[in-house]
C-alpha cells in the first residue's frame, strides 16, 4: 500500500515494515530480540525457536527489497543480553551475512545498556530521534496528543480487532493519523494494543499478504 | 447432640477419615469439629504447634467459620484457639501466625498451598492431626480441588496418621466425593473412610408463580420481568426475601426493576460475585438486621455459614439443577423439622415444565453428581514448583506421593517426566529451552534457588483466575467490585453502564482499574459476565422427557404446573409431537427466514452447541450448505437459505457416534477454542503472570498474552502436553463431549420422529426467537477470513493496494 507523508513517497509492507524507495531504506520497529530468553530466565518456558523465526522474517524482508539501509525505530532488543545468553552471538552470525547493509537504531525504551553489543553488531545508534526529508523518526509519540509531527514511530504495537458474527480476529496494524504513521511491532513474540482507532487513528491491518484499512 | 454428630465424633476418636453430608444449617460443622475439640482439649497441656486445619472454598466464608469454630472452645479456657489465614490476612498478621502458630487455622486451598511454599512450611505442618474441608462438593469438581488433593498428599506424607474429613451438601455421587478425600490406595484397605449421613434434607415445598394464562405468557426470553408485579407483591408481604437469579446480568436487571416499582427502594440490595466484598457484607448484614427487606443475589449467596435465614426465597427462572434448588431453598427459615419453601418464577412458558420436572425429581430424591477433575498437569506443575520452593523434593518419592492423590492415581511415568522436565528444563527437548531457569536439582533435591522466581510463583499460586477482571472504582475512591475486561474494553470513556445497581459513566481505564463516576441518566447497558449461565442438568432434562411421556400417556401426576401448561402441550401435540424418552423429535419447516430443521435432544445448552456444529458439519458434507445455528437447553435449530431434504436414513448417518471426536474438532474451530482455554492453563502452570486488579501490572518485561504463548508453543513445541490438555478440556468441559456422546448413543436407540409442522411449534419458537447465530459452512478457515475481510473492506469503502 502506497502512502505519501509530507510529500515523501512510502510503501507499507505486509512484512510489517515500511519501504522508502527514494532512499532505498527499510524501516521496522519493535523487534524485541531476546524476549524469549528473558522469559526462560524468569522461569517461563518459551522455546527458543522464537529468535530464529524473527531472523528468518528479517531475511525474507531483506530478500524482497534491495535495501541499502535498515532503520530500526527502537526496541531492537527486549532486554540487554545477560551472561551466558547465546542469542546475541546468533544475532551476530546473522549480521555478518549482511556486510553491505547499514543498520541504524533509534533508541527505544528497551534498548538499554547495549553499547558493546551494538558495536559488535555494527549497528549505529542515532539517538532518540532525527529528521529525514522533513519526517521525524522517533521511537514513541504520545498517541493521545492532538497534533503530532509528520513522521514515523513505533512503540505502541498497534493491533486491529476484527469481528464478524462469532469469528474474531486480531491483526497487527499500521496506525495513521494526519501525517504520522505508527508501525506495527516487527517481532512476532510481542503483543498488540488495540483501541488506537478510538483515539482517532486509522488502522491499516496486516492480513496475510495484504494491508487492509479497517477503520 | 444428634446421632450423626455422635457417630462422627466417635469415628474421629478412632482415627478415621471420612465425609459428612447433610444439608446447610443442620449441625454439620459441629459434627465434624466436635472430635477436633476433644483432641484439642486433650493435647492442651502438651501444647504448641498447629494441629488442625479447616479449609473453606471462599475467603468470604472464612471469618464466619472461624467464629463458629471458636465458639465451642471459648468455654474451655481456649479463647482464640482458631485463627484465620487467607489472602486478605495482613502480612504482619501472617508473620505472627508463623511465629506463634495457633492450635487451629481456617484457610483456603490457595493459602494452604502458599504456606507449603515457605521453606519452613513443612516443619510447621508436621504436627497436624486433622484437616477439615468445608463445602467439599464445591471443590471436588474443580482444579481447586485438585490443588487441595495435592496439598493433602503432602500433609499426609508429613503426618502419616492424618485424619481428613470433608463436609458436603447432598450430591448424586457421594462415593466419588469420599474417594476424593482419601488416598488413592486407602480406599480399599484397612482405613476405608466413612460416609456419615446427617439429617436428611428438609422437605422442600415449591410454589411456582404461575401466569394467569399460559397462552399469553411469553414463549421465550430469559429475564422474566413480566412477572415483576407478582414478585414485588410477594416481597412486600414478607419481612425478608432473598431473590436468586441465575446470572449477574439477570440480577442487575431484576434489582433495577424491583427498585423502580417498590414503595421502599432503599430496603432492597444487590449481591453478586462481581460486587465488592464490603458492599456484599453490607447487604448480608442489612438483611439479617432487618434494615433490608430484600436482597437480589446470584450463586454468590449459595454458600455461607452464618447467613441468617430469611422468611422467603424466590428463584427467578429454572434453577437448572436439583442440587442448586435444594441449596437455595435451604436459605429459607432454618427451624429444624420445618420445611423449606421456595417460590419459583418461570421466565417463559417452557420453564413451567422444567419446574414441574424439578418437583418430580425432588419427590424421587435425586440429585446431580459432580465430576471430579483428573490429571490436570497445569495444577501438578504449579504444585511441584510450590514444593520445590518450600524445601524441595526428591523426584522418585514425590512421584509416589503425587500418585496417592486420587486426581493423579493414573499419572503415567511419561506424564510425570514431562511435567518434571517442564519445570526443570522448560520442556523435554533441552536444546529448545536454553538457559531456562526455574526448578533446579541441588544435592539430589529439586529446588527453586532464584528468589525472584520464588516471589513470582507465590504471587501466582492458585487456580482461580481473576480472568481479565478489572476493578471498578469511583474516581473519588470507593471500590464497587469487578467487571470483565472484555466488557469494559468495548466501552469508550463517557459511555454508561449499570453495575452494582448503579448507573455509571466510564471515565478512564488505567492499571487494571476502571474509574467511573455516577451517571445522571439511567439509560445504560448492563454488562454480561462470561460463564454465567448453567446448562440444564442431565437429571432435569431426563426428568422433562419423562414428564412428556407421562403427559402423552395421560398418566401425569396432577400438579399446578402441569395444569397450567396443558394448553401449550396440546398445541405442540396438535402441530407436531411431544419429545419423549423413546423417540427423538425432529421438525422441518419453511418460513420467511428460510428452511429450518429443529432437533430436540434435551442435552443442555453446552452439549447442544457442540452437537449442532457437528450436525451442521455432517450435513454440509452430504450437500454444501451454510447453516445458521441456534441452541437452547432443549434443542437445536439449523437454518439455511434453501431447503435441505433429509430422510430418516440421512438423519441416522448424521447422528452416528462414529468419528465423533474427529468430526467435532473439524466442525468447531476447536483450535481457537483451545487457545482460549489455554489462558487458564497457562496461568495455573505459571506461564503467564497474572495481573491483580488494583495492584497494577506485574513485572512489565514478562508480559505476554497466553494467546501469544499458545501460538509460539504450537509452532515450536507442538507436542507440548499443556496444549494437549487445553484441547482435552475444551472437549470435556466446554463442549461436554460426554453429554454429546450420551445424546448420540441415546439417539441410536430412539425412534426418529420427523414432523413437518406448518408453522413454528411451541418448542421451536424459543429457538427461533432466541437466535444467536453462528455461521458454519463447508468453506475452510482461510476463505472465511478472507470473506470477513472482504466484508470489512466493502464496509470501510477503502481499497487495498
Amino acid at each position: 500500500m502506497k502512502l505519501r507523508l509530507h510529500s515523501v513517497e512510502l510503501q507499507l509492507l505486509p512484512e510489517r515494515a515500511v519501504w522508502w524507495p527514494a532512499r532505498k531504506l527499510l524501516i521496522v520497529a519493535d523487534v524485541h530480540l531476546g524476549k524469549d530468553q528473558v522469559f526462560r530466565r524468569h522461569g517461563v518456558s518459551i522455546p527458543d525457536g522464537v529468535l530464529r523465526h524473527e531472523l528468518d522474517a528479517l531475511d525474507a524482508l531483506l530478500a524482497n527489497h534491495a535495501a541499502e539501509k535498515l532503520l530500526v525505530l527502537g526496541d531492537w532488543v527486549h532486554a540487554p543480553p545477560a551472561d551466558g545468553d547465546a542469542w546475541p552471538d546468533i544475532v551476530l552470525d546473522w549480521r555478518k551475512r549482511y556486510a553491505q547493509l547499514h543498520i541504524e537504531l533509534v533508541l527505544g525504551n528497551h534498548d538499554r545498556a547495549l553499547s558493546g553489543w551494538l558495536q559488535r553488531w555494527k549497528i549505529a545508534c542515532i539517538g532518540a530521534s532525527f529528521m529525514l526529508d522533513g519526517l521525524m523518526l522517533v521511537h514513541a509519540v504520545d498517541a493521545e496528543k492532538e497534533t503530532l509531527p509528520a513522521g514515523l514511530s513505533g512503540h505502541w504495537h498497534p493491533a486491529a480487532r476484527l469481528r464478524s458474527g462469532r469469528e474474531k480476529l486480531r491483526l497487527p496494524a499500521f496506525a495513521l493519523r494526519d501525517q504520522h504513521l505508527i508501525l506495527p511491532s516487527f517481532g512476532r513474540f510481542t503483543g498488540g494494543m488495540d483501541g488506537l482507532d478510538r483515539q482517532g487513528w486509522q488502522l491499516l491491518a496486516v492480513a496475510g499478504q495484504r494491508i487492509v484499512a479497517v477503520s | 447432640m444428634l446421632d450423626f454428630q455422635r457417630q462422627a465424633w466417635q469415628a474421629y476418636a478412632e482415627g478415621q477419615s471420612g465425609l459428612i453430608h447433610a444439608p446447610t444449617g443442620s449441625g454439620k460443622t459441629l459434627a465434624a469439629w466436635g472430635g477436633a475439640v476433644n483432641e484439642l482439649i486433650a493435647q492442651d497441656s502438651s501444647g504448641g504447634g498447629l494441629s488442625m486445619l479447616w479449609i473453606t472454598p471462599l475467603r468470604a466464608l472464612a471469618a464466619d467459620t472461624c467464629r463458629a469454630l471458636n465458639r465451642p472452645l471459648e468455654g474451655l479456657r481456649m479463647p482464640d484457639a482458631v485463627a484465620l489465614r487467607t489472602g486478605d490476612t495482613s502480612a504482619y498478621r501472617r508473620k505472627k501466625l508463623l511465629e506463634q502458630p495457633p492450635p487451629a487455622l481456617v484457610t483456603t486451598p490457595e493459602s494452604l498451598s502458599l504456606m507449603l511454599s515457605y521453606a519452613d512450611g513443612s516443619k510447621r505442618m508436621s504436627r497436624l492431626k486433622a484437616v477439615f474441608i468445608d463445602e467439599w462438593h464445591e471443590l471436588m469438581s474443580s482444579k481447586r480441588g485438585v490443588l487441595l488433593q495435592l496439598s493433602l498428599a503432602r500433609l499426609r506424607a508429613l503426618n502419616p496418621g492424618l485424619k481428613v474429613w470433608g463436609l458436603s451438601a447432598t450430591i448424586g455421587n457421594l462415593d466419588d466425593a469420599l474417594a476424593g478425600l482419601l488416598t488413592a490406595d486407602e480406599q480399599d484397605v484397612d482405613r476405608p473412610g466413612l460416609c456419615i449421613q446427617g439429617r436428611i434434607d428438609r422437605p422442600i415445598e415449591i410454589d411456582t408463580l404461575l401466569p394467569d394464562s399460559v397462552e399469553r405468557f411469553p414463549l421465550a426470553g430469559r429475564m422474566g420481568l413480566p412477572q415483576l408485579r407478582a414478585v414485588v407483591d410477594r416481597i412486600e408481604q414478607s419481612d425478608s426475601t432473598l431473590v436468586f437469579t441465575n446470572t449477574r446480568n439477570q440480577a442487575e436487571n431484576w434489582f433495577g426493576a424491583i427498585q423502580s416499582v417498590s414503595t421502599e427502594p432503599e430496603t432492597i440490595a444487590l449481591h453478586h460475585g462481581s460486587i465488592d466484598r464490603e458492599l456484599r457484607d453490607l447487604a448480608e448484614q442489612g438483611l439479617a438486621g432487618g434494615r433490608l427487606k430484600c436482597v437480589v443475589a446470584t450463586s454468590s449467596l449459595d454458600l455461607g455459614v452464618d447467613f441468617s435465614p430469611v422468611d422467603q426465597v424466590i428463584q427467578i427462572g429454572s434453577p437448572k439443577g436439583i442440587a442448586r434448588l435444594i441449596q437455595r431453598a435451604g436459605r429459607a427459615g432454618h427451624q429444624p423439622g420445618g420445611c423449606a419453601r421456595i417460590v419459583c418464577v418461570p421466565t417463559h412458558a417452557l420453564e413451567i415444565i422444567e419446574l414441574a420436572a424439578v418437583r418430580n425429581r425432588l419427590w424421587q430424591g435425586k440429585v446431580e453428581a459432580r465430576e471430579p477433575v483428573r490429571l490436570a498437569l497445569d495444577v501438578l506443575a504449579q504444585h511441584l514448583v510450590t514444593i520445590a520452593l518450600g524445601g524441595g523434593f526428591e523426584p522418585d518419592r514425590m512421584f509416589d506421593e503425587v500418585r496417592t492423590s486420587p486426581a493423579f492415581s493414573d499419572l503415567s511415568r511419561q506424564q510425570w517426566q514431562w511435567t518434571l522436565d517442564f519445570i526443570t528444563r522448560g520442556g523435554p527437548a533441552l536444546e529448545a529451552y536454553p538457559n531456562f531457569h526455574k526448578v533446579e536439582r541441588v544435592d539430589g533435591r529439586m529446588r527453586v534457588t532464584d528468589r525472584r522466581i520464588g516471589m513470582l510463583h507465590r504471587l501466582n499460586i492458585g487456580t482461580i483466575t481473576a480472568d481479565g477482571a478489572l476493578q471498578v472504582r469511583f474516581v473519588k475512591g470507593a471500590a464497587l467490585g469487578q467487571v470483565e475486561e472484555r466488557f469494559i474494553t468495548r466501552l469508550r470513556p463517557g459511555e454508561r453502564f449499570i453495575f452494582a445497581g448503579r448507573s455509571l459513566e466510564l471515565v478512564r481505564v488505567r492499571d487494571m482499574t476502571a474509574y467511573v463516576r455516577k451517571a445522571s441518566s439511567k439509560k445504560a447497558t448492563v454488562p454480561s459476565w462470561a460463564g454465567g449461565r448453567m446448562p440444564l442438568s442431565t437429571l432435569l432434562a431426563d426428568g422433562m422427557l419423562a414428564l412428556f411421556d407421562e403427559y402423552v400417556a395421560g398418566c401425569a401426576h396432577p400438579t399446578p404446573e402441569s395444569e397450567s401448561i396443558a394448553p401449550l402441550i396440546a398445541l405442540q401435540q396438535r402441530a407436531s409431537a411431544m419429545p419423549g424418552r423413546g423417540h427423538l423429535l425432529i421438525e422441518q419447516l419453511q418460513s420467511r427466514d428460510g428452511a429450518h430443521w429443529f432437533v430436540y435432544p434435551f442435552a443442555g445448552r453446552l452439549a447442544h452447541e457442540g452437537l449442532a456444529a457437528l450436525l451442521a458439519f455432517r450435513i454440509s458434507r452430504l450437500q454444501p450448505v451454510t447453516f445458521s445455528i441456534t441452541v437452547n437447553d432443549y434443542g437445536i435449530e439449523l437454518l439455511s437459505a434453501k431447503a435441505i431434504e433429509l430422510e430418516a436414513a440421512d438423519w441416522r448417518d448424521v447422528l452416528t457416534i462414529d468419528h465423533l471426536t474427529d468430526d467435532i474438532e473439524h466442525s468447531l474451530d476447536a483450535a481457537n477454542m483451545a487457545k482460549y482455554r489455554f489462558r487458564d492453563i497457562a496461568r495455573v502452570a505459571g506461564m503467564v503472570q497474572q495481573g491483580f486488579p488494583g495492584r497494577g501490572k506485574p513485572v512489565r518485561h514478562l508480559q505476554a498474552s497466553s494467546g501469544l504463548i499458545f501460538d509460539v508453543l504450537k509452532q515450536h513445541d507442538p507436542d507440548h502436553l499443556l496444549l494437549e490438555q487445553a484441547r482435552r478440556e475444551v472437549l470435556e468441559s466446554q463442549l461436554e463431549l460426554g453429554r454429546i456422546r450420551a445424546a448420540l448413543e441415546r439417539a441410536a436407540e430412539q425412534r426418529l420422529m420427523i414432523r413437518r409442522p406448518e408453522r413454528l411449534t411451541p418448542l421451536a419458537f424459543p429457538l427461533w426467537a432466541d437466535r444467536l447465530r453462528s455461521q458454519l459452512s463447508s468453506e475452510d478457515w482461510q476463505t472465511r477470513v478472507d470473506r470477513m475481510l472482504g466484508q470489512l473492506e466493502t464496509a470501510a469503502g477503502v481499497s487495498s493496494r
